[in-house]
């Protein structure tokens, strides 16, 4: 699976562990941001776009709180981003809601629960089902 | 203050809790639904909120579903709408004092009612700290989508609502 990164400058670190840590598990990355956007919203919009035009890859987000990342990561039509701060989201919200980008806030996690989170939502599959006329619904918007 | 709320099946006990810890407060309430416990679609309800706001009918919205995110993020994808869900007070006061966030969406399955009934707090009750950098910031994220024609447009899912009543979508 290709996972396509980026973050602010604020979420820099975080992204760098992020992505070492999934590299080490043979995940195929695009870091769309090596030194870290002016802002989130320029990291948040380049990830978001990139991950809707290619089937099957997820994103991944860093800044400092995450909820500036899923704020401007749900404006573009197609993306279903999630910010999540602990393991049962992460793999609830691919399993229901077939998000594809994960928003994390460097200020609010530590690495250790990043890494927990991330595996947990590059990990899970989404169920399908009576889950999607609410992911039509999400999809047909904006 | 005018709050739009709204929540989908999951978490109805909850919203109709929060609904009257608000109105004790002096808080008018413009309630969306759902309004039971049968089996609906978290994005007809956070679209539902989100439009009231957005349209200036209500000064702020709160969301929730089981985890927040799917009716969150509908709520998102309003024009108009800065939309955060949080899991903390901290993350609720940086969205109204930085983003001047309008919606805050929590999850009823992720969160207790005490952390909840606090981050609505906190979010009600800051307030946004205008300067350059935040403005610069609300401007852009304002920016990303011009069309505003979804805005209030009640029959927006009607063809999904149909397909699902028509079991098109399967019920597991």
């Amino acid at each position: 699976m290709k996972i396509i990164i980026g973050s602010d400058k604020d979420g820099l670190e975080l992204k760098e562990y992020v992505k070492d840590c999934l590299e080490k598990s043979g995940y195929e990355i695009v870091d769309k941001t090596p030194k870290g956007a002016d802002d989130f919203v320029d990291s948040a919009k380049s990830v978001a776009q990139a991950v809707v035009e290619q089937e099957g890859a997820n994103g991944i987000l860093v800044d400092e709180y995450g909820v500036g990342s899923f704020m401007v990561a749900n404006k573009i039509k197609g993306a279903i981003c999630a910010v999540v701060s602990e393991e049962h989201s992460a793999k609830m919200t691919k399993d229901h809601n077939n998000a594809t980008i994960l928003a994390l806030g460097s200020g609010i996690v530590g690495k250790k629960l990043a890494k927990e989170i991330v595996d947990n939502f590059v990990g899970s599959e989404y169920s399908g089902g009576r889950h999607q006329v609410r992911v039509d619904m999400l999809n047909k918007m904006l | 203050m005018i709050i739009s709320i709204g929540c989908d099946h999951i978490v109805t006990d909850l919203k109709n809790h929060i609904i009257e810890y608000l109105e004790a407060k002096g808080h008018k309430i413009i309630d969306n639904g759902t309004y039971d416990h049968i089996r609906t679609h978290y994005p007809i309800y956070g679209k539902k909120t989100a439009d009231k706001v957005a349209s200036g009918e209500a000064d702020l919205g709160i969301v929730i579903c089981g985890t927040g995110v799917g009716i969150t993020t509908s709520a998102a994808k309003v024009k108009g709408i800065r939309a955060a869900l949080v899991r903390d007070i901290t993350t609720a006061k940086y969205a109204k004092e930085e983003l001047n966030a309008n919606i805050i969406g929590v999850g009823g399955r992720i969160c207790g009612v005490g952390l909840i009934e606090n981050i609505i707090d906190e979010f009600l009750e800051s307030k946004y700290k205008e300067n350059f950098e935040n403005d610069k910031i609300i401007e852009k994220i304002d920016q990303i989508v011009e069309d505003d024609s979804q805005v209030g447009d009640e029959e927006f899912f009607a063809e999904f609502i149909e397909k699902w009543e028509n079991g098109y979508y399967p019920k597991k």
